[in-house]
């Protein structure tokens, strides 16, 4: 019984420890924000421009792809980020799914006052004070905030699905290339990461969350692949070798992709939804 | 919360015992419901708890919005037995007018000053005054390009303000009966209901989960903006003290619905 209470007080101290130094941590790198509309602007620009933010990225990708110098390593190569690709697809829909499960608005909303349904009970959340950068695009955000016009998206950044995808992928490329992989790995970090953190749109444990996620489902789908769907992994790399046109132009499509956050392939499954809900089950008006 | 001199509180849930409110009154000191998904009339009071009035046994399908006179006698619309309802203040249901006199579906109700009560349809598209004696005659009609009127109240100056929500237009038919679109914001604003109180209409906006108030001469303000599962705000009322309280339709179907109080940050609210 009293060890009981006793691990309920610590888990509760150290739970309210580690929210703290989240904040301090967010706070800290949110301080440089809306200081100076030149350092805004880039942040920014590396946030909002997919050519800028995943370009590398995906580029990164291709070259992990083509890079490899015998056909053996070209095959492994290819094996790992084929397996990467599907792996993506996974952690990507896990980071949805439990953002938004978990209401958890992001830190720059949070600045307003919000409550949450707990129970029978609306409870106002902790207001954040993050900075807001002076770039246009934020400021127009901010302004829509302050009239109330908040993008549902916002209302759950727990865990980052860019920390997620990125991550994956730009681990993914490191265990097929470590030179290439360490460039990915640094630009998700410190650019497109970094650039959540200084404009507030995500705290750290967000994104360390949505990483966590990316490593075990990784590590795990590279495990089942390679255990139980080997014979098939050998027969796609094989085909992307004899059928090197085609394979090419399908790999700048998911190379293309990955430098969108697979926007576009998820609009597309949102069009085949809405097609399935309207023609084949006569939903549609 | 977008206005931040209020803060919002949860006033009542399922646990009282209703369904799901649209339309909600506060009227000397008790809040009556047009219990959409609970299917009934319905009064609350602290020391009552909630009472039923009127339901489905007598013929009312859907209660959607509702007023009341001077003499405690409750009216309210019903958009899917249509028609025109009353729960006289000496506990009388009837049907004052029905389907048969062109009441089809019927949603905003208003009380006019010569004691008549306009009632829109939704879908005959037009405004109908409708007498206490069952008179139907048409108040607005087709010409005057209302496609739903969802919402409609008086204010102090004798203006008829209109909530069409499928044009998502806020109307206003002056003294002269001339429309003017007072907010016609396409992409952002579809009023719901409109409640009109001490010199100011509150707006409720389901589509968009908001709540706004509208001065006249002034800009449109948002007081709240709600999401998840509150995001479907109906009805508005303001009580005596100036306290906004919304109706929430979180499911329909299963009948969940809430209240939200939301009050002025200094106001001392009474422990519920």
């Amino acid at each position: 019984m009293i060890g009981t209470v006793l691990i309920s007080l610590m888990a509760g101290s150290l739970s309210g420890w580690f929210t703290q130094l989240n904040d301090q941590v967010l706070l800290g790198i949110n301080s440089i924000a809306g200081r100076s509309w030149l350092l805004d602007s880039i942040v920014a620009f590396f946030i909002d421009n997919d050519l800028a933010k995943a370009g590398v990225i995906g580029g990164c990708f291709l070259a992990a792809w083509y890079g490899g110098k015998t056909i053996e390593s070209t095959n492994a190569r290819r094996k790992i980020l084929i397996t990467t690709l599907v792996a993506a697809v996974f952690v990507i829909t896990t980071t949805k799914v439990l953002s938004k499960t978990i209401f958890l608005p992001r830190p720059e909303i949070r600045t307003q006052k919000i409550y949450r349904l707990e129970g029978d009970e609306l409870v106002e959340m902790k207001r954040m004070p993050v900075r807001t950068m002076l770039d246009e695009e934020s400021q127009k955000d901010h302004r829509a905030l302050l009239s109330g016009d908040i993008d549902p998206n916002d209302l759950g950044s727990f865990p980052s699905d860019h920390a997620g995808f990125f991550i994956a992928i730009s681990l993914g490329i490191f265990l097929a290339s470590r030179r290439i992989g360490l460039l990915a790995l640094g630009w998700s970090i410190f650019v497109i990461l970094g650039g959540k953190l200084i404009s507030g749109q995500h705290t750290p444990l967000d994104i360390a969350a949505g990483a966590t996620v990316a490593i075990a489902e990784l590590a795990l789908i590279q495990y089942v692949v390679r255990r139980s769907f080997r014979g098939w992994l050998d027969k796609l790399t094989g085909l992307t070798l004899r059928y090197s046109a085609l394979s090419s132009a399908i790999i700048f499509l998911v190379a293309f992709e990955v430098s969108s956050t697979m926007i576009h392939i998820r609009a597309f499954l949102g069009f085949l939804a809405v097609m399935r809900r309207h023609v084949l089950l006569g939903m549609g008006s | 919360m977008t206005d931040q001199s209020y803060k919002a509180t949860m006033f009542a849930t399922n646990k009282i015992g209703f369904g799901s409110p649209d339309g909600l009154v506060w009227h000397k000191g008790k809040l009556y419901f047009a219990d959409e998904g609970g299917l009934a009339l319905e009064s609350w009071t602290r020391n009552e708890g909630l009472k039923r009035l009127m339901d489905a046994g007598f013929g009312c399908e859907s209660p959607e919005d509702l007023v009341i006179d001077a003499e405690d006698n409750i009216f309210f619309t019903d958009d899917d037995a249509g028609g025109l309802w009353e729960y006289t203040n000496d506990g009388q249901p009837r049907l004052v007018a029905g389907k048969d006199k062109g009441l089809i579906s019927t949603e905003g109700i208003a009380l006019a000053p010569d004691g008549s009560l306009l009632v829109g349809d939704g879908e005959m598209h037009k405004v109908f005054r409708v007498t206490r004696d069952g008179q139907v005659s048409e108040f607005l009609g087709i010409d005057y390009g209302i496609t739903k009127p969802e919402s409609m109240v008086y204010d102090d100056r004798g203006n008829l303000y209109i909530a069409d929500n499928e044009d998502n237009v806020l109307y206003m038919l002056d003294g002269g009966r001339k429309l003017h679109r007072i907010i016609d914001r396409q992409d952002s604003f579809s009023p719901e209901t409109i409640y009109f109180a001490k010199g100011a209409l509150y707006i409720t906006d389901s589509r968009n989960g908001k709540l706004y108030v509208y001065t006249p001469g002034e800009e449109l303000k948002t007081i709240a903006a709600f999401g998840g599962q509150l995001k479907n705000v109906q009805g508005v009322t303001v009580d005596d003290s100036g306290n906004i309280f919304v109706s929430v339709q979180a499911d329909l179907k299963h009948k969940v619905g809430d209240v939200i109080e939301i009050s002025k940050e200094q106001n001392v609210v009474a422990q519920k």
